[in-house]
């Protein structure tokens, strides 16, 4: 990935040029360069690379004098990188002298060396960022104890980089807006429960209307939305009866995969019913309002084993499950944990306990201290709601509204000591501090240990930081980073959106779905809390399998539907690239795709930007429909344009060929045998995606380089930019001398000057009356 | 006492609106357009149906100019309508083209769409330009309760990268407020519903006048802390406050709109629950609330993203289980190309449901059709190819009695499509001399 460079960079690489002018141009000696670079740029890239041509956008001229070196360093680093993984030249095209090669790579890195070793140090800096969809959750659910899934109210936000949380592309439109407002009213009439409830209603979902799911002859499951929170009577009607002898099975009721509620059902004739046997089971639940899936299952039930469809649907042969009805709002007598939460004292005793209460919430909804004059024009809504004729409840009801609406709610603001000075680099406050810690590892506020540590000023104290991250990583809460950094990163969040193909692929079920989801995440959540190497990421000899994922690959011995960890004995699994997940996501809804995977492995493994993937000179036409998938792309590969970024990408994905497109192991694709080999453009060959591991572990550093920006781009929401590139090698480096620790790399990220510090950036005058202050340099050409 | 509903009530809450039930534009809008001294004459309005990765143009393309007498495959659902709508050829969108900037035409195609300016290719440094339905919105969204309406049917990737280099903001949205600042289509048929008419609860109106007095007050509260705020940042960081400044204002102006109706509008549909899996009940769903809003007179403009540029989104319910995308990079293969084709045809027949609807409500002397100018088009003509020129685009409806429908008219080459925008501009009664790449107006589409 190749950030466009802001000109917060281009400024401040120009006022470095004028505090010392020419300090990189006159690096570079005219005579070393025309004798290094040269020779290969001119006989070996500019036939294809030049004016007219432009193959692949890129034009050698702007490259033939030393200055480019400084000027078009990103335009250099792809050369050098082409050159490098040996995707240039392309085959057909004479490779210039090993030698010529070599004095060129090693001139020009020289010189890229000498000149960022003049680079003053540069946190960069990011700009103010509204919470994200996922964040906004989480954090009401730490603020007020109030379950709300903004997912289901607010616009998508527009991600970068791979990421949701890029400051640069949040932005709030007047649709976002109104959901602010309509949210915040919401949420915090839920958090007070003070609006009586409508009368009940009774839903049902059957099985004859179709609304209900069966997931297995003993699993049923419907979507519901809950509108209050509330109680709710469940009942589940359970047609038919088994043999006067059959034992009572254990019925579960899961709301959103979280058990709810467990009880014990009788399965035998109960002798009051001769004629259609049905019996109901009913509990009454408190819900949080929302939308729900709500499975029930008899677990454990080994009496359907064995038994056809036919008669595991059958009242006289078995006991099924063909109906939900829910039944309600009734009134919760349980006091609600927001009411706990937000009413510190008893409000009725007087203003000293409303202003405690508000305080208390803003310093909190603030993440930092908040001042008299805030806590009084938030005390003002409480006034407002009096004189309406309302109770004093509902006056910080509306004080919790104004909250939620305001910027220092929505946005994290980081202040400059001077915001027009891009010199000024200086550390952020040590509030702002713990809330970049707790949004990188929880996606949410900080809690009032963090928050506490921070006022106290102690939170730098090198001690205290590094066990607050290490209590940090152990609270639940940091699954956020499985979900929301591993679930992007490894793009497995989409597999909510992929839709196999059912003929092709007719074990793909949500079982299977939420099967490959759980595996991915508690992998990573293990990699991440057992402090292993990062390189398990590549292979592992571990993983976690239910039933359900133990037989999608062939693994005997794994029995119901919990998760266990499995120690893997052949080597058909082991890493990411060979979790079902993350092979379904880079295939094709109906088939797998060499060049997809290849991609992925480029992008997400190996962080090498793929070329553009649509080569509108293609002619597609000369792709014959005979053959295997393999024998179609080597023929696509033969076109010398489409062969250079082909080379590097389908050897990757090819190395794959052997998962299918939701990730069962294979070793035909219909009639054609599979061939999992591979030759990368470098030369190194292997057979199969246990060798093909083993050559991505040989280049670890290469993976965790990529592994370093994400993260980072991950925890500081936005992305890498020229002066990041020494704090990611020597992460790297730090990184690599000490194991490979997962989270050692975290306690890296949370050290480092880019998550420490920012400046101020540069104000162009000419450019006031327009609100863009920041102009951009395109990047290079490719 | 409990009142049993069904569940099932809910998926099919639908009833058949329009032809049956007399909507509140009657009741409503007539004293308020009375007001405004238009009483006998209804506003025009305009809609934007957007198509992912072009189309098969063998099904598009009739062989003839004129009269629309024999529709070509993919046009044939529209049959009932070809008095109502007018075919346009050889309109071309130059900026979408790759023009130096390289690969990335989907990225390209969907994000100059509208704003017919060639969008910045960056993931996060996004700049596209202020979409012409925007201009439009600016200038006549303050008669309406919502300046504009964005809707869609499909949800952005959850990650990964979009096109090339180019930000998924360009594919996951059409309409752009201003060159930074896109507008996410509404996807949710809940929230749109809440959007539209409130959350379903209906509230006294000393309840409402109240919710209305304190959302005005919060407002004025976190505006005057916004400005204090700025006060100390940096531009860039100012920027991002004054886009949430003026999303505000935004809410302020729908607020003071509501109150001056001070009504609550009755869509008589109930409020749906989850977004439906079956893709043309959504489209259908969406489409009705939209036909609501149209006829409430709760905006007069709407851009609809249908799903996303290089969307692999399969359609199982015809027989289809490849992804759109992969497909429409048929490599010339028939069997792929027919696939291309019959999703095209099923996206049409989705169409062809909303302008039945439009149709079949009357306003004034005519329908509701008759005052609308529909777009229905892609961004890509040969999705294989990728082409720019020739953009499949047809309009539904009259704008108003303006345009002689039931042709086609097939224009000069390379004709820009900005020139349709600023002709539907004209109609909209916003008058600009430039929009893109535009060299005037389209002429002759209010001739016969």
């Amino acid at each position: 990935m190749r950030p466009a460079r802001s000109l917060a960079w281009f400024c401040l690489s120009g006022l470095l040029q004028a505090a010392a002018p020419t300090v990189t141009k006159s690096a570079t000696d005219p005579a070393a360069f025309q004798q290094n670079v040269q020779p290969v740029l001119s006989k070996t890239c500019t036939p294809c690379h030049n004016d007219r041509l432009a193959s692949g956008g890129l034009n050698i001229a702007s490259f033939t004098a030393p200055a480019s070196l400084a000027e078009n360093r990103d335009g250099w680093d792809l050369i050098l990188r082409k050159i490098r993984t040996g995707e240039m030249p392309p085959k057909g095209i004479p490779k210039p002298p090993a030698a010529q090669v070599d004095a060129l790579m090693k001139f020009v890195q020289g010189e890229f060396d000498k000149a960022d070793a003049k680079i003053k140090p540069d946190p960069g800096r990011v700009t103010a960022r509204r919470l994200n969809r996922n964040e906004y959750s989480n954090t009401i659910r730490d603020l007020l104890a109030v379950d709300f899934r903004a997912e289901k109210d607010f616009p998508t936000d527009d991600s970068g980089f791979g990421f949701d949380n890029i400051s640069d592309v949040l932005t709030i439109s007047p649709v976002l807006m109104e959901k602010y407002v309509a949210a915040a009213e919401r949420i915090a009439a839920r958090a007070i429960g003070g609006d009586p409830l409508p009368k009940p209603l009774e839903f049902s979902y059957h099985i004859k209307d179709k609304t209900i799911r069966r997931l297995d002859f003993s699993t049923i499951e419907a979507t519901h939305r809950i509108d209050f929170d509330a109680e709710y009577t469940i009942r589940i009607g359970l047609p038919g009866e088994r043999a006067p002898d059959a034992r009572p099975v254990t019925m579960n009721i899961w709301m959103d995969g979280k058990l709810l509620h467990s009880m014990q059902v009788e399965t035998k004739p109960s002798k009051l019913v001769y004629f259609d046997p049905y019996s109901e089971e009913q509990v009454k639940l408190y819900l949080p309002e929302g939308d729900h899936v709500f499975r029930v299952g008899f677990v454990n039930d080994d009496f359907v084993k064995g038994l056809s469809e036919k008669d595991a649907y059958s009242n006289k042969k078995n006991k099924f499950l063909n109906s939900i009805v829910f039944v309600g709002p009734y009134p919760s007598n349980v006091e609600k944990a927001s009411r706990k939460k937000i009413l510190v004292c008893d409000p009725k005793s007087g203003p000293a306990c409303v202003n405690t209460i508000v305080a208390t919430l803003a310093r909190r909804a603030y993440r930092r201290p908040v001042t008299k004059a805030e806590v009084a024009s938030l005390l003002r809504f409480v006034g407002i709601a009096q004189k309406e004729g309302q109770t004093v409840e509902q006056g910080i009801q509306l004080a919790i509204e104004a909250m939620l609406v305001s910027p220092h709610f929505l946005f994290r603001v980081e202040h400059d000591v001077d915001p027009a000075d891009p010199t000024k680099i200086h550390r952020i406050s040590d509030t702002e501090l713990a809330t970049r810690l707790s949004y990188f590892l929880w996606s949410s506020m900080p809690d009032d240990e963090l928050l506490t540590a921070a006022e106290s000023g102690k939170l730098r104290v090198p001690a205290v930081l590094e066990h607050q991250v290490n209590r940090m990583l152990a609270d639940t809460k940091s699954a956020a980073l499985a979900s929301n950094f591993a679930g992007q990163w490894l793009e497995t969040r989409n597999l909510d959106s992929v839709k196999p193909d059912p003929q092709k692929f007719p074990d793909w079920n949500p079982e299977l779905r939420d099967a490959m989801k759980t595996e991915t995440r508690m992998f990573f959540d293990t990699v991440l809390r057992e402090n292993r190497p990062v390189s398990d990421f590549l292979d592992a000899k571990y993983t976690f399998l239910n039933e359900t994922l133990a037989k999608h690959y062939g693994i005997a011995g794994v029995t119901g539907p919990d998760f266990r960890r499995v120690e893997l004995s052949s080597d058909e699994r082991g890493g990411v690239l060979s979790q079902a997940s993350v092979l379904t996501v880079s295939s094709y809804p109906s088939r797998t795709s060499p060049v997809i995977r290849g991609k992925y492995v480029l992008q997400n493994i190996l962080g090498t930007p793929p070329p553009p993937p649509d080569v509108p000179a293609l002619d597609e036409a000369a792709v014959g429909n005979a053959g295997s998938m393999r024998q179609q792309l080597e023929k696509h590969r033969a076109n010398a344009t489409c062969a250079s970024c082909h080379s590097r990408m389908d050897p990757l994905g090819f190395g794959l060929e052997n998962y299918d497109g939701i990730g069962k192991w294979r070793t035909t694709d219909g009639k054609f045998p599979i061939d999992s080999s591979g030759t990368l453009p470098d030369g190194r060959t292997f057979k199969g995606p246990a060798e093909m591991r083993a050559i991505l572990i040989a280049q670890l550093p290469d993976f965790t380089h990529c592994l370093i920006e994400k993260m980072l781009t991950y925890s500081l929401g936005r992305g890498m930019e020229r002066y990041d590139r020494r704090t990611i090698d020597d992460m790297n480096r730090q990184l690599g001398a000490n194991g490979y620790k997962f989270q050692y790399l975290i306690h890296e990220i949370v050290q480092s000057l880019p998550f420490q510090s920012r400046r101020g950036e540069m104000i162009i005058s000419q450019n006031k009356n327009s609100n863009h202050a920041v102009l951009t340099v395109k990047e290079p050409s490719r | 006492m409990i009142v049993t509903r069904k569940a099932l009530a809910r998926r099919t809450f639908l009833r058949g609106i329009g032809t049956t039930i007399a909507l509140p534009f009657l009741d409503s809008m007539v004293p308020a357009m009375a007001l405004a001294g238009t009483a006998k004459k209804a506003p025009v309005r305009m809609a934007f149906v957007y198509l992912p990765n072009g189309m098969d143009m063998t099904g598009w393309h009739a062989n003839y100019e004129g009269k629309l007498h024999d529709l070509p495959r993919t046009l044939k659902p529209l049959d009932p309508f070809k008095e109502d709508i007018t075919v346009l050829g050889n309109l071309t969108h130059n900026a979408g083209r790759a023009l130096l900037d390289g690969a990335g035409d989907h990225g390209r195609c969907c994000g100059s769409y509208l704003t017919g300016i060639q969008p910045r290719k960056s993931l996060v440094d996004i700049k596209a330009g202020i979409s012409f339905d925007q201009i439009v919105a600016n200038q006549i969204g303050n008669q309406t309760r919502f300046a504009s309406l964005e809707v869609g049917l499909e949800d952005a990737r959850q990650a990964g990268d979009c096109d090339s280099g180019y930000s998924c903001a360009y594919t996951n949205n059409l309409a752009w407020r201003s060159e930074t600042q896109p507008l996410p289509p509404v996807l949710d048929p809940r929230a749109l519903f809440e959007r539209l008419f409130g959350n379903g609860v209906v509230l006294s109106p000393e309840a409402r006048a109240r919710q209305g007095r304190y959302r005005r007050s919060i407002l004025d509260f976190v505006t005057s802390d916004t400005r204090k705020l700025e006060t100390s940042l940096g531009p860039t960081d100012r920027r991002k406050l004054d886009e949430y400044l003026s999303s505000i204002r935004e809410v302020e102006r729908q607020l003071e709109k509501a109150e001056k109706d001070n009504s609550q509008i009755d869509p008589h549909m109930e409020k749906p629950y989850g977004v439906p899996a079956d893709f043309a009940e959504h489209f259908k769903l969406m489409t009705d609330m939209m036909t609501i809003a149209f006829q409430a007179d709760l905006t007069r403009i709407m851009t609809f993203l249908v799903t996303r540029e290089g969307t692999s989104r399969s359609y199982r319910e015809i027989g289809i289980p490849d992804g759109h995308h992969p497909l429409t990079h048929h490599r010339n293969l028939p069997d792929l190309i027919e696939k291309v084709a019959q999703i095209n045809n099923y996206h049409m027949k989705q169409f062809a449901g909303w302008v039945e609807k439009l149709k079949s409500i009357k306003e004034g002397d005519g329908t509701l059709l008759d005052n609308s100018m529909i777009v229905y088009g892609a961004g890509l003509a040969d999705g294989n190819k990728h082409l720019h020129e020739d953009l499949p685009t047809l309009i539904a409806g009259r704008g108003g009695n303006y345009i002689k429908s039931g042709r086609r008219v097939v224009y000069r080459k390379e004709t820009p499509m900005c020139n349709l925008f600023l002709t539907m501009m004209d109609r909209m009664g916003v008058h600009t001399e430039h929009f893109g790449d535009s060299t005037g107006r389209l002429e002759g589409l209010d001739l016969t």
